[in-house]
């Protein structure tokens, strides 16, 4: 349970389950921090990770050579845990600002 | 939130009904296998895999056919997270990324990896930048989305025009790959069998629309993730002991590395823009699996990730499927679980590369070993490998593989009955059949909505409007059909175009409309068709020699025209419209009510005041 649900709560959304008005702006723009933070490692490193790829194959990862295991595997589980934060920290920010939809 | 609203909107006995389909599809897998022992003819047994799953498709499209505007354009709005997931997923690859993409893997080994980078890409930047959004606004398609976001009938026109060719593009694509396998599977005419399986999806989907895509669709995941992971974990088990075949690869590929160059395979070095995928038939393999940039080169890789994943991401018969789950937090979640589905296919047929490259090794190796491996005798017999067979002693450059038969070679390879190859074609053939009707069902959603009716918002009555889809499905799998069966093109190829020129049309617009407010319809309307115009120039000017970069990627030069183009028309002509602000702020948000819904409502109202 975020204290936000409680927050949000308490402050009595309107009827229909909207944001407050003076809500808006902080909550888009804590939205916009999170979404930079998060696609911006990530495409930072979709576009460094290839590039090395070849001085790390060097070294190996449970018989891997590691630039292969980290471009294929690593870059999946890369690519997961950024999906994973991003939707847990965003509906952490929904919740704190009352933008949640009505459960 | 077990009790909430939402909760309870999903069908409850989805886990029991997709159970039994995987246990319909296990016992028809068993019963091959053991009919085979049994010496039964196997053309019945051929035929069976492919007719049996087919007819059980067809079954669950007709059984949740429905005339609710609702059901047949979203599903209902009420298909968990996972299962929206999995369709992603499978849709996404499709039949082209898991036959050719195995192929490609095989030939290019690194250097394929665009393939799993670009897609997880999309994904993520769907997840983080589009999808919510598009489900908060509730729109069936793309075109009525940015049309009605920007209340302009023109926009929505020009982009279910623009939108209509990568669609057509990948359907065409699908129907070969899936001709090409299901000719594998039973023999006879690959273009009787594109034209039966174009009517397997018009009977399929047209009963239910998007409701009979969604369920028969999540079946097809199933029997395509079934077979996939099933053949490979038992290869896996049989060559390294462990069941998890996308770790367990990893001596081999040590193994790859030092004896590759030892037996004659050079490091190749290309310029930064090159890319060479293999291209369809049969080619020898030229560059050892673990060297990067082999067959492109490191600028033409980061080109071709932002290609395929901007295609992916804003791809008019993915981007739809989010508008189908129960809310904005279901939507995000379900790009979560398209990441998973997605990546663990992409890694397994990854896997399978590595394997028949190591089978190919000790193909190479065998003057050594002893005499050349049976398998190799019985895949040129089925046209996947060809080799002089009256040679004693084989190197690389004298074994030529067929990029589309690489996968259906690997249960050969390592002696398993012809059950498991049985399986596998059929499985392929479900991704195939997944995406053909995700893009069937997209582009007759986009023609029945956004193109018969695109001049007026005012929707007719639902009838009309569901057999007016019902006629275009129909339609579109014809000329899908027809488009593969009198162009026939490499699938791999088709598709790639498709992404880049949804990347360079859609995608600049799609985020603007959404994370810019002063984007104005008619810099939509310009952003729009400028990107295309220059993707479509430059894919035709490559294929015909005037750019020497290659034409899968070259389109997606046409995405920073694009956003230029948007951004420069929206700054000069200004236009503050207090109805389209009010609809971006209230897309951000993701409580409140479904925006498409109440713009619907109120032109009802509007209409019944005139009346």
């Amino acid at each position: 349970m975020v204290p936000g649900a409680v927050r949000g709560a308490a402050r009595g959304n309107g009827a229909d389950g909207m944001i407050e008005r003076k809500e808006r702006k902080p909550y888009w723009r804590h939205t916009k921090w999170q979404v930079l933070a998060s696609i911006i490692p990530f495409l930072a490193l979709v576009i460094v990770l290839p590039l090395y790829a070849e001085q790390l194959n060097a070294n190996r990862f449970l018989g891997f050579p590691l630039g292969y295991f980290l471009a294929a595997h690593g870059f999946f589980v890369i690519a997961l845990i950024t999906v994973a934060s991003y939707v847990n920290r965003q509906n952490a920010i929904d919740h704190w600002h009352g933008a949640h939809e009505d459960m | 939130m077990a009790f909430g609203a939402r909760a309870r909107m999903i069908n409850p006995r989805l886990g029991t009904y997709f159970s039994i389909f995987a246990a319909l599809y296990t016992a028809l897998f068993l019963l091959v296998l053991i009919f085979e022992q049994l010496h039964f003819h196997e053309y019945l047994l051929r035929a069976a895999f492919l007719a049996g799953p087919i007819i059980i498709y067809a079954v669950i499209g007709l059984c949740v056919g429905t005339n609710e505007i609702l059901g047949y354009f979203a599903a209902g709005r009420r298909v968990p997270a996972a299962y929206t997931g999995l369709l992603l997923g499978a849709c996404s690859l499709g039949g082209t990324f898991i036959v050719a993409g195995t192929g490609a893997f095989f030939f290019a080994g690194f250097d394929a990896l665009i393939l799993l980078i670009g897609t997880l890409t999309g994904f993520v930047i769907m997840a983080i930048a589009l999808a919510p959004f598009y489900r908060k606004f509730g729109a069936f398609t793309v075109p009525s989305y940015l049309g009605r976001r920007f209340e302009s009938r023109t926009l929505r026109v020009t982009t279910a025009a623009v939108a209509a060719v990568p669609m057509l593009l990948v359907l065409s694509a699908e129907l070969t790959i899936g001709g090409g396998v299901a000719q594998r599977l039973v023999g006879g005419s690959a273009n009787g069998l594109i034209l039966m399986l174009a009517l397997a999806i018009a009977v399929t989907t047209g009963a239910g629309g998007k409701r009979s895509f969604t369920w028969s669709g999540v079946a097809q995941s199933i029997a395509l993730f079934l077979a996939l992971l099933g053949v490979a974990t038992t290869v896996s088990v049989i060559v390294t002991s462990l069941p998890i075949p996308q770790l367990a690869n990893g001596p081999m590929v040590r193994g790859l590395v030092r004896n590759e160059v030892n037996e004659g395979l050079q490091l190749v070095n290309v310029w930064p823009l090159a890319f060479q995928l293999p291209h369809e038939g049969f080619a020898t393999l030229t560059k050892p699996y673990t060297q990067p940039f082999g067959a492109i080169g490191p600028l033409a890789f980061i080109i071709g990730i932002f290609a395929i994943a901007t295609g992916i991401s804003t791809a008019p018969w993915l981007l739809p499927r989010v508008a189908a789950s129960p809310g904005v937090y279901e939507a995000r979640k379900s790009l979560g679980w398209a990441t998973v589905f997605s990546g663990l296919a992409l890694l397994t047929i990854s896997s399978v590369a590595v394997f028949m490259r190591d089978f190919t090794l000790d193909a190479v190796m065998s003057e050594r070993l002893g005499p050349l491996p049976q398998w190799l005798y019985q895949a040129a017999a089925d046209h996947m490998v060809s080799f002089d067979q009256a040679a004693t002693r084989l190197g690389f450059d004298s074994l030529k593989f067929d990029r589309d038969g690489v996968l259906f070679a690997l249960p050969m390879a390592i002696g398993l009955p012809s059950a498991f190859s049985y399986l596998l074609l059929a499985g392929a053939l479900a991704a195939a059949l997944v995406t053909a009707s995700a893009t069937t069902v997209s582009l007759a959603s986009v023609l029945g909505e956004d193109v018969v009716q695109g001049m007026s918002w005012e929707p007719p009555s639902s009838q009309r409007r569901i057999w007016a889809v019902r006629g275009f499905i129909a339609i579109v799998a014809f000329c899908g059909a027809a488009l593969s069966i009198a162009a026939p093109t490499d699938p791999l190829r088709l598709v790639l175009w498709a992404l880049s020129i949804t990347g360079a049309s859609l995608f600049p617009v799609m985020v603007l409309s959404i994370w810019w407010k002063r984007l104005t319809a008619a810099g939509a309307i310009l952003g729009v068709l400028s990107g295309f115009v220059v993707a479509a120039l430059a894919i035709l000017m490559s294929e015909s020699g005037m750019l020497s970069i290659s034409s899968a990627i070259v389109g997606i030069f046409g995405l920073p025209v694009s956003f230029a183009a948007a951004l420069a028309a929206s700054l000069l002509r200004p236009a503050t419209d207090r109805h389209g602000l009010e609809i971006v702020r209230d897309i951000r948000v993701p409580g409140g009510e479904i925006l498409y819904d109440r713009e619907m409502q109120r032109l009802q109202l509007r209409k019944q005041a005139r009346t």
